[in-house]
Formats: structure tokens, sequence, C-alpha cells
């Protein structure tokens, strides 16, 4: 044991003192910040501040698209009305073409049929403004036609905005908790993507470090000293104490910045996430025993391996389950209990991942943690027996790339 | 009694033998040269004494007693190519290889230090290995090997990548081991060293002990048919038909005796042609003899 501490020691030492470490937690949550932030400010900026016109034979039908666009927030639009006649629509495509109005659309309302609307706009690909004018369209035309039929303003905004329903989930216990879907299903997805990127991250660390001492012949100092069985413990403790450490960093700053009233402020209606105590002690939980399960593969994996070259051969088959778990995704957050959403989070290789997302919606039964996290262990346990056998051998194998019967006579005989 | 013991040590990988039925002793104080071509079985003997590979049949006894992880602890190993953190410092790299053969930190950083000065590398102490020169850094896996003051030291080319100074600098350490009753075993293509340094040798090729003994048995054992002369004047005695060849080196001449070659009538021809100032009948070198044994196959 003395052994697997100082290994695990150095090991985490050597990647915390590490430039990549340092990089990496403050550059990853920068960058996936940045990702949303400018995606955000993107978004609010498409579309906005520009000069439309409106030309209708029907000039109440005119007015009521006129109003739709002003009232979208959004849009923040100058929108004019103008006579539908053949002269004013020349000029006004002369000011499309010179860019002094943005788009123009023309309503053309024949006796003898339905509405039909065309758009003109100097660019072929401004669909959020196109898609903005269908809406403000259809929405005027049903306020005209209702308005007309003597339905009070009040019910006409209902009918054309359409409601929101406030949803509410029933806890075990009676408590109602104001709930929302769409929040929820954030929530599961981002912890779900920040278990399987750190899994991977942490796993390929091992990979790499497993590699490296294989290539700079450390092993050979190595073995003469410890067992292979420690080192390879060693190493397993230290990157995942690396990896919690990491982990711990983010939370804990993403903590106080929840905290901050500017978040707070933020994080409101729509947007307001609530986690509970169950996904604070879970998300640990899940990402060692996902960590230990993948990185004790690809250490055996990585052994059997000249290069980190030759090791990305096998990233597709070993992430793979991972693939699964969110392709899985729209069926777990629909019906967090179905037999295949249970199944996948009870399977070792996908369930930490499918865990968190069933979680997202509704906290399973304390039996299924408990098995799941049960068949984890015993899965771990047979991985690195596996993982073990290969190690020894392979970390000796120079100068060649095993073959599979190879590596299954190695985990036999050794 | 013996500090290590080979007994019919055989180890094969997939469909080659690596190792055939080898046997050997060191005892305490004592130098021993394991010696071979490449690829005889050298590095695969070494690394089964320590417990890196098991013999698939054979007894390896350390300190007496059969082989166990527990006996390493007593054995400094240095491997045939370097094996260190390249980002670790230096200092950091000794007290953990330290800390792992069972010092405390403070114990280990102490004898770091006083190894350092001894083999005077301690302005490197505080240098990321990946700064250092090759022999620098073999250094550092020599005293890595040694900062536990082991009573077995096993060294797989202990002498590569070093300079003339350096390599004097651990011979000279190797010889203070020796006298203070350490066994040590090491394997080299250097036969030069080997016949300065060694006590006894084993000579390894195809995976089989093929000469062993001690150094001086084996050298006596060989019939002394070489002569070395130094001369000035005529080199024509040279096409002696006593002579089976002769290298000539501007007044130095070594030469091989044909079989039953008369040294006598030979000495009688250099004279009438030459000056002589030295004429010696000498034993073969052991770099003849592991070219002789090894059929000249040897890559030595």
């Amino acid at each position: 044991m003395h052994n697997v501490w100082l290994i695990a020691k150095r090991e985490y030492l050597e990647q915390v003192k590490g430039r990549a470490f340092k990089l990496t937690t403050i550059g990853l949550p920068l960058i996936f910040a940045a990702i949303v932030g400018i995606g955000y400010l993107a978004n609010l900026g498409i579309g906005a501040n520009e000069h439309l016109v409106v030309a209708s034979g029907d000039a109440a039908l005119a007015n009521a698209i006129q109003e739709r666009l002003l009232v979208d927030k959004n849009g923040k639009s100058t929108v004019d009305v103008v006579a539908a006649t053949e002269a004013e629509r020349a000029a006004v495509l002369e000011q499309v073409r010179t860019k002094d109005v943005d788009g123009l659309l023309w309503v053309d309302t024949p006796n003898d049929a339905g509405p039909k609307a065309t758009y003109y706009s100097p660019s072929s690909g401004g669909f959020i403004t196109a898609g903005r004018m269908k809406d403000a369209f259809n929405e005027g035309l049903i306020q005209e036609y209702l308005t007309g039929t003597g339905m009070k303003p009040a019910n006409v905004d209902a009918v054309v905005k359409g409601i929101d329903i406030d949803t509410y989930q029933v806890k075990k216990d009676g408590k109602l908790v104001a709930s929302n879907a769409m929040a929820s299903f954030w929530k599961g997805y981002v912890m779900a993507i920040l278990l399987s990127m750190t899994t991977m991250i942490y796993g390929m660390n091992v990979a790499r470090s497993v590699i490296q001492e294989k290539t700079s012949r450390i092993f050979e100092v190595m073995l003469a000293i410890a067992k292979p069985e420690d080192m390879l413990a060693g190493k397993l403790i230290g990157v995942a104490a690396v990896g919690m450490t990491q982990i711990a960093i983010w939370l804990v700053t993403g903590a106080a910045i929840v905290a901050s009233p500017i978040a707070a402020a933020a994080m409101t209606g729509n947007l307001k996430i609530q986690f509970s105590w169950t996904e604070g002690i879970l998300f640990p939980v899940y990402f060692l025993l996902g960590y230990l399960l993948y990185s004790s593969l690809f250490a055996g994996l990585a052994a059997t391996c000249e290069t980190e070259q030759e090791l990305q051969m096998y990233m597709p088959l070993a992430a793979a389950p991972t693939w699964l778990s969110f392709a899985m995704i729209l069926l777990i957050m629909n019906d967090s209990n179905s037999v295949w959403a249970v199944a996948a989070s009870l399977f070792p290789p996908t369930a930490p991942i499918v865990m968190f997302l069933r979680m997202a919606s509704q906290t399973p039964p304390l039996w299924q943690f408990a098995l799941s996290i049960g068949l984890m262990i015993v899965s771990i346990w047979g991985v690195l027996w596996f993982s073990s056998r290969l190690y020894r051998v392979g970390i000796l194998m120079y100068g060649k790339r095993a073959t599979l019967p190879e590596i299954l006579r190695w985990a036999r005989y050794s | 009694m013996p500090v290590v013991e080979l007994e019919a040590v055989t180890k094969a990988y997939e469909s080659k033998i690596a190792v055939s039925e080898l046997s050997l002793k060191v005892e305490a104080g004592q130098m021993f040269g394991l010696l071979g071509p490449n690829g005889a079985g050298k590095t695969s003997s070494i690394r089964m004494m320590m417990g890196i590979t098991i013999p698939d049949s054979g007894r390896i006894l350390l300190f007496d007693k059969p082989f166990e992880r527990k006996s390493l602890e007593r054995v400094g190993y240095l491997p045939e190519e370097r094996g260190l953190y390249k980002k670790m410092k230096v200092v950091e790299q000794l007290v953990f290889f330290g800390r792992l053969h069972g010092l405390e930190a403070g114990e280990a950083r102490k004898r770091a230090k006083a190894w350092a000065e001894r083999m005077e590398i301690a302005d490197s102490l505080n240098k990321k290995t990946e700064e250092l020169s090759k022999g620098m850094q073999q250094k550092i896996q020599f005293i890595a090997s040694l900062l536990h003051d082991p009573g077995l030291i096993v060294m797989d080319e202990p002498f590569s990548g070093l300079d003339p100074v350096n390599a004097v600098l651990v011979e000279k350490t190797l010889l203070e081991l020796k006298a203070e009753g350490r066994a040590i075993i090491f394997s080299t293509h250097r036969m030069d060293q080997v016949e300065k340094l060694c006590d006894s040798i084993c000579l390894v090729d195809h995976g089989r002990a093929v000469l062993a003994g001690r150094v001086r048995e084996i050298k006596a054992s060989y019939e002394r048919n070489r002569v070395v002369v130094e001369f000035e004047g005529s080199a024509e005695f040279l096409n002696s038909d006593e002579i089976a060849e002769a290298k000539n080196f501007s007044g130095h001449a070594e030469i091989r005796l044909k079989e039953h070659g008369n040294a006598q009538k030979l000495l009688h021809e250099a004279a009438a042609a030459a000056t002589i100032y030295r004429f010696e009948l000498v034993e073969p070198s052991l770099e003849e003899i592991f070219i002789q044994t090894v059929g000249g196959n040897g890559n030595a």
C-alpha cells in the first residue's frame, strides 16, 4: 500500500503542476462559457434593428402585421406600411436593392382566393427575418379574422400567442415543486456531458501516461521495485485525484457564480434550475465509478500499444457506450422509467450518464441506484483483473503491436 | 554465501528461447561480468533476476533464498535503457525512487545530495531530467539504483552513454562498492572494462552459457600464442612461417602464432631483421576469446 500511495502521489503532483492541468481547469469553463455566450449574443442580434416594409391591399391586415412585428421584443425593427400599388412596389424594391430597406412583405388579397404573401430581401439567407415575417403575417391574418367575428381583443391575443402552462412536479412526499421540462432537460444534458467528458479525458490521461512510461522505459525500473498491480492502482488513484481536484474547482467556482446576485437575477423563471443533494453526492460517485471502469480498460489497452496513435484506434470502441447513452436521450427524458431507460441505467458502461439523464426528470428508486452502483463495482473488478494482466505483460513488449489472440493469451497466462 | 544464484534457468518468448539452462553464481564482494553478443539473452537473464519476468523453469536465489519480491529491497538495478521521469526534478526523482525502496523522505534527500556530490552532478539536482545530457541522466539512473544501499547491484550496460571521464568515475565507484563487500553483476560490450573490473564472467550465446569462470583462470587456460613485439628496423620478420596473423602499428606488432608455431625461432628472425626492444608472449585478450568463442558472429 505504501508504494501505491507513493505512485499515486507522484502521478497527482506531476499532473496538477503541469501546464495542461492549469490550462484545462481555467480554459475549459471559459471556452464553454464563451461558446454559450457568443451564441446567445449572436442570437440576440440576428434580425434585430431592421427597417421593414409591409404592403397590402387590405389596410387592416397590413396594420395587424405591423402590430405583430412591433410587439416582437427581439426584433426592435422599424416597420412601415405602404399602399399596395405597383409604383410603391417598384420604389420599395429599389430601396431593398440599395439596402435602405431590409425587407418588403407584399400581401395580395384577391377576392376569389385566400391571401398570398411574398417576401423580398437583399439576402438569400435571412431566414430569421423571413420566419419572423411569416409568423407576423399568419398571426396578423388570424387577428384580423377573429376581430372581424367580434371576439374580444384579449381573447384574440390569447389565441394568437398561445398560453403558457405552469408545470409542477408532484414529489413522493406530496410536495408540489415548480418544474420546467426544458430546464430539467438542459440540466441533465449538461451534467451528463460533464460526466462523459471528464471520464473520457481522465481515462485518456491514464492511457497516455501508461504509453509514456512504456516508451520511456520507466516500467523497467519500476517493475524491479513495485508490483504491476501496485503501479496500476497508484496510477488510477493519482489520476482520479487529479480529476476530482479539477471537478471540485469547477463546482466551487460554479457555485460561487450561481450564488452571485447577477446569476440569481438571470436564473429565474424559465431558466430556474434546482440541484438536489442526491445529485450533489451522486455526481462524484458516478464520476469515480465511470472513470475507474473506463480508465482501467484504457490502461490495459494502452499497455498493448506502442504509440498514442495506435491507442486512438481503440477509442471509438471504448467510447461507444457514451454515444449509445446520448442516442437514448429523448427516450429517457420523455419517460425516465421506461424499460430501456432503466436497463441502460443499470448497464455499467452506460450507467453513469443514463442515470443522470433519468435523475434530471425524476429521481429513480433507491434500489436502482444501489443495483447500478453494485453492478459497476463488480464490472470494475472484472475489468481491473483483465487489464492488470494485459498491463504486466504488455508494458514489457516493445517493438510490435499486440494482436487480439495475443492479448487474450496474455490474459490467460500472466 | 552466494548473493545471487541462477540454477538451470530457462525462458522462452513465443517461439524463441531467450535463455536456456543458464546457471551462474555471484558472491559478496565479487564483480561479475555477463557477456555476450546482442540478443544472446543477457537482458532476459537480468530481468529474471529482478523478478520483472518469471523463468519458465529453473530457480533463482537471492541472498541464499528462493526469489521473493521482499529481497528486491536489497537489490539495486540499472536497466539497459534510461527509465526516468523527464518532467521531474532530479532530486525529487531520486527521493521518489529512494522512498519506493523503503527510505524515509528526509534520509532519501540526504543520500541523494551525498551521491550527487560523489558523482559530480550536485549542480543538476534542481534541474528537470529532460534538461540534462544522456550521460548525466545515466549518472542519475546510476545513483537511483544505489541510494538504498543495496547488497546486490545489477547493472545492464552501465557504461552506455558515458564519456571516458565519467566512465572512469563509474568504474572507480563500482570498485569502491565492491571493496565494501557488495556483489556486482553487470553486462557490457566493453571487454577492456571487463578485464579491468571483473573477477568472474559468464559468456552467453544463444541463451546458453558458453564460457564461465574466473577471468584469470579463463585466460590462463588459453594457449600463449600471442606475441607483442616492439622494434625498430625492417618488418620483414612479420612474413615468417611461424606467424598465422600479424598487425603492424609502426614499430609495435601484435602477432598470433600458428598452431605449434615456434616463438624462439621467430625471435631469432626478428632480431636478425630489426632492433628488438620488447618481445613478449602474452595471453589472448578477453576480446579475442569472446570473438573466438562466439564464432566471430558477436557484435561487440
